[in-house]
This record gives structure tokens, sequence and C-alpha cells, in this order.
């Protein structure tokens, strides 16, 4: 029984051509002798000549050929589409400091200005005076310094 | 040189005929290894283009260590692996190994080619997939043990007893059709 356990393990090997000479010599020698394994090995036969003649499919020679055409035709008209996107969005990326520079720029003048005092006597009225005009005067009118 | 080595290298440098003639010579492999594991036409039609577009991307990533076609067979299985899990059709199909033997129940005459066809179909998408993908390779593509250890990852003693278990249970549900397959 043990050695039927054993050949059994063996016989598609065996069945196949896949089993050494040892073990090919340990098959048939088993089989002299065991009906039951005999008819094992009959019946794995059967079933292995039923898969063998399976009816295969064919497709027409061209015809994976010319779906796979159109499907990578597909795929690099998509793949175009992208790189223009992705082109647009590279360009974008690397425009966005500027609008962010303008807008930074814009509040720090504002900031700045917010806080300047306004000037309620210009220069132009100053000199308009007839008062005598310094540069040092000039300068703090021209800053928004009142004097 | 290997002419797949040639097709390859055709296509590397350019010419996508290289490319072509390698879906023309293995298409039908292909095909009857998807339909054999999945028993579906046009879905198989689908893998096998699947399986090929696969190549068409990874070609350059192909290393020659192996067989181009043991590459090749490599992304079969884990393509039609892939749909089989999205479809969760892991299980047996106890079914239709019960339709199987109503198709033979009449005269044994009677029964055509396209029937008994259908039984094994269905005698084979009935034991689980880990067993068909081993006696597929054998009895349908005819690869050796060694080459069906590489494309299944796993030694040659466990493609032996892989083989021997999916011819067990093969044996079973054929006998089960009264005769009419075995």
């Amino acid at each position: 029984m043990i050695k039927c356990a054993k050949v059994k393990r063996l016989l598609s090997r065996y069945l196949d051509k896949e089993a050494d000479k040892a073990d090919t010599e340990l098959v048939e020698s088993h089989l002299d002798n065991c009906l039951l394994c005999k008819q094992e090995l009959s019946a794995l036969s059967q079933v292995k000549g039923i898969i063998i003649r399976k009816q295969r499919k064919s497709l027409p020679q061209d015809y994976l050929v010319c779906r796979l055409r159109e499907e990578i035709a597909g795929e690099k008209h998509t793949q175009g589409s992208f790189s223009w996107l992705t082109g647009m969005g590279n360009l974008a990326h690397r425009l966005i400091p500027v609008p962010v520079a303008a807008i930074a720029l814009s509040i720090a003048f504002l900031l700045i200005t917010s806080n300047q005092p306004v000037s309620k006597y210009s220069l132009e009225e100053h000199l308009l005076s007839g008062t005598q005009t310094t540069t040092e005067t000039a300068l703090a009118l021209i800053l928004g310094e009142q004097s | 040189m290997n002419e797949d080595i040639l097709c390859i290298e055709r296509f590397l440098a350019g010419e996508e005929e290289g490319f072509e003639a390698l879906v023309r010579k293995y298409q039908d492999r292909v095909l009857n290894i998807v339909y054999s594991l999945i028993g579906r036409d046009r879905e198989s039609e689908d893998i096998a283009q699947e399986v090929f577009l696969k190549v068409y991307h990874h070609l350059s990533s192909f290393r020659q260590r192996s067989q181009f076609s043991t590459w090749l067979y490599r992304i079969v299985m884990n393509t039609t692996y892939d749909f089989l899990r999205k479809r969760r059709n892991y299980t047996s199909d106890e079914g239709a190994i019960k339709n199987s033997v109503a198709l033979l129940e009449g005269p044994r005459e009677a029964v055509l080619t396209k029937e008994k066809a259908e039984i094994i179909r269905k005698a084979l998408g009935s034991i689980p997939l880990k067993f068909r993908a081993a006696v597929v390779l054998k009895d349908i593509e005819g690869l050796s043990y060694i080459d069906i250890s590489k494309v299944l990852r796993c030694s040659i003693g466990t493609v032996e007893s892989k083989i021997y278990r999916a011819r067990q249970l093969l044996k079973t549900q054929l006998l089960k059709s009264e005769g009419g397959a075995i």
C-alpha cells in the first residue's frame, strides 16, 4: 500500500515522460504487479488525452494586431492630449510666482502708503506762498512730512 | 539568434513590425491558455489583447534572463488571475458540471463534438485555478515541468502534484458524465 501511494504520486510525471530513470523503473516494476495503479495510470492517460485533443481556438492572423494598433494609436493620442495639458500645467506652475509677487508688492505698497501721513501742504503750495524754501523743507514736503 | 529575440530587438530599435510578429506568433497560444482558464470567448480575446498591450509597454524591461515565452506566459497568468479576481470567479462551478452531465444524457451517438468540448470546458472550470493553471500549461501548451515551474514560480515538485491533482479532479468530473467523455 505504501508503495502504491508513492507510485501514484509519480504517475503524472511518468505519464508526461518527466520521471528520471530510477523513478521510471520503480513505476514500471510496480505497474507489472498492481492492477489498481495500472487502472489509475490508464484513467490519467485518458484525461490527458481528452485535454490535449480539446478543440483549439484560432484567430485570423492580423485580427489581434489590428485591435492592438487601434488601441496603441488611441493611447498615443490620449497621451498627446495629456502632454499638452501637462505642458499648460507646467507653464501655469512656472508663472504662479508672478501674480503672487505682484499681489504681495501691491499689499506692501498699500500698507506703507496707508501709514504715511498725508501732507496737506504740498511743495507747490509752499513755493507759491513765496516763503523761503530750503532743500530740507522741499524734501520734507516731498516725503510727506509736515513742516 | 533566437527568432523571438530578433523580433524584440527590432521592436526596441523602433520597428513596430517586430512586436506585431510576436503577436502573430503567440496570439493563438495566449488565447487558448486564457480560454482554458476562464472558459469565455469574448473575454478571452480581450484578455489576450490586454496581455499583448502589457508586452508592448514593458518589452524594454524584459531582461532576457528567461525565454520570452516564459515571460509572456507569466503575464498571461497574472492578467488572467487579475480578471478572475475582479470577477470573484475563484470558486468551483458545480452548477456547470451538473449541466455538463445533463448534456450527455441520451444516446451516446447523439453527443456532438461541440457538446463534448463544452463538457471539457466546464470540467476544467470546475477545478481550482491553481491546479487548472498547471494542467493547462502542460496539456494545452505542452510546457515542460521546469518551464511550468518558472511560469508559476513554484518548485517542480509542486508542479508535479498540481498536475496530478488536476487530472484526478478532472477524471472524477468527466466520469460523472456517464462515460460520455472518458
